[in-house]
C-alpha cells in the first residue's frame, strides 16, 4: 500500500487522478495545487482514499508520501522535483515542455547522488512514444533513425508549450550530434483515425529524452501539429480544450536481419486522458504499485524519460487495461 | 482598367498556386495501402 502526491488539478491532473485511484495499492492519493480550492472540491467528491493540501513549490513533501506525480505549468516541475530529492521519494512529471525538460536534467547530478528517480516527460509525446520507440527497437537488432508526431494538447499551459516549440529554433540529433535545422515549413504526418494527416513542425521537446535512449541512433526528431484553437463563443467557464483528440506517430527504422525496414506506432486518445493515464502509471511504476511492471533497474537515480526508465511491454499492457491502447501500422510505411 | 485585369489575374494565379502548395506540403504520400490493426496484450506484436 502507498501514498501518491499528486500536484496539479488540471486537464492532465484530473485524469491521473481517476487513474491514481484505479489503481489497488494505492490507499490514499494527496492531491495538491497552490490555491487548494479545486484540491479540495476533488477530494470532497472522490471519497475516504483522497485527500486535498495546499502545497507551494517551497513546502516540503508531506510526510508518507511514496511518490509525487506532478501535472503543472512549466517552470514549476523542477521546484516540486527539488523537493522530492529532499524527501528521498521518486518524482514524475507530465510536462511536455523543452525548458521543464532540461530543468529536470540539470537536477540529475543531486537526484543520482540522492538515489532518487526523476522521471520527465511522462505525457502522450514524450512519454508514450518513448515506451513504443523502445518496444520497436526490441523488435529490430539495430535502430537508426526515430521520429515522433504529436497532434493534440491538454490544457491552455500545453497549448502555449506547444506553440512556443513551434515558433523556436528546432534542433535534431544528426549522426551523434546535435544539429540547428533551419525550419522548411511543416511536412504531413498520418495518424491513427479520426486524426488522419496533420501538418507537424520540428520542435526539440523530448529530443533529448529520445537520445538518451537510443544515443547510437544517426536520426531523432520530433514533430508537432499545430495546438487546437479556443473556441470563440464557448460558454464561459467550460473547458473545451482538453477534449480534443490527441494522437502520436512513432516511426522507428532499424535494421532486422539483413533487411532495413520500418515499425510504425500510432495512438490516440483525449490528449488529457492520454497524458494523465501515463504520469499515474508512470507514478505507480516508480513506487513499485505495477506488480508487472517495473523500474529498469540499469537506469539507477537521476533523470530520465520512460524510454530508458520502464520495460515496454508491461508498461504498454497496463495503459491498453486502462484503455489508452496503441496501433501498429501494417502495409506500405511512410519513408 | 487592363492593367488593373492583369493584377486580379496575376494575383489570383499567386493564391492557387500558394494554396496547391500550403495543402500539398512536402513530405507525407499517404500510405497506398495496409491500416492500423491495434495491439494486443499481452505480445503486443
Amino acid at each position: 500500500m502507498a501514498t501518491v502526491l499528486l500536484v496539479g488539478t488540471g486537464a492532465v491532473g484530473v485524469r491521473a487522478a481517476r487513474q491514481l485511484l484505479d489503481t489497488p495499492l494505492v490507499d490514499r492519493l494527496v492531491l495538491a495545487d497552490r490555491r487548494g480550492r479545486r484540491a479540495r472540491s476533488m477530494a470532497d467528491s472522490s471519497g475516504p482514499r483522497v485527500e486535498a493540501v495546499r502545497l507551494s513549490a517551497a513546502d516540503p513533501i508531506p510526510p508518507g508520501v511514496d511518490v509525487v506525480a506532478a501535472a503543472v505549468p512549466p517552470g514549476l516541475d523542477s521546484a516540486y522535483a527539488k523537493r522530492a530529492i529532499d524527501a528521498g521519494v521518486p518524482f514524475a512529471s507530465a510536462s511536455d515542455d523543452a525548458d521543464a525538460i532540461n530543468e529536470l536534467g540539470r537536477l540529475h547530478g543531486s537526484a543520482r547522488a540522492a538515489g532518487v528517480v526523476l522521471a520527465a516527460g511522462c505525457g502522450l509525446a514524450p512519454g508514450l512514444s518513448d515506451v513504443l520507440a523502445q518496444h520497436a527497437a526490441g523488435a529490430l537488432d539495430r535502430v537508426d533513425e526515430v521520429h515522433v508526431s504529436r497532434s493534440g494538447a491538454a490544457g491552455a499551459a500545453c497549448v502555449s508549450s506547444v506553440r512556443r516549440a513551434r515558433r523556436e529554433e528546432p534542433r535534431e540529433w544528426h549522426e551523434g550530434v546535435w544539429r540547428p535545422v533551419r525550419r522548411r515549413g511543416p511536412e504531413l504526418s498520418w495518424f491513427p483515425d479520426p486524426v488522419g494527416a496533420r501538418d507537424c513542425e520540428l520542435v526539440s521537446s523530448g529530443t533529448d529524452l529520445l537520445v538518451e535512449a537510443f544515443p547510437h541512433a544517426s536520426r531523432l526528431t520530433v514533430r508537432f501539429s499545430e495546438p487546437p484553437m479556443r473556441r470563440r463563443w464557448s460558454v464561459p467557464g467550460r473547458q473545451t480544450l482538453d477534449e480534443e483528440w490527441g494522437a502520436a506517430r512513432v516511426e522507428v527504422w532499424g535494421v532486422r536481419g539483413q533487411a532495413r525496414e520500418p515499425i510504425v506506432y500510432g495512438v490516440i486518445e483525449r490528449t488529457a486522458v492520454a497524458a494523465g493515464t501515463v504520469l499515474a502509471v508512470a507514478a505507480a511504476t516508480l513506487a513499485g504499485l505495477m506488480p508487472s511492471a517495473g523500474v529498469r533497474t540499469e537506469a539507477g537515480g537521476g533523470t530520465h524519460g520512460l524510454g530508458v526508465l520502464v520495460e515496454p511491454t508491461p508498461f504498454l499492457a497496463e495503459l491498453a487495461r486502462r484503455g489508452v491502447k496503441a496501433a501498429v501500422f501494417e502495409g506500405v510505411a511512410v519513408a | 482598367m487592363k492593367a488593373f485585369r492583369r493584377g486580379l489575374l496575376v494575383a489570383g494565379i499567386a493564391i492557387l498556386v500558394g494554396g496547391v502548395i500550403k495543402l500539398r506540403g512536402k513530405g507525407g504520400v499517404p500510405p497506398m495501402s495496409g491500416g492500423w490493426r491495434e495491439l494486443e496484450a499481452p505480445d503486443f506484436r
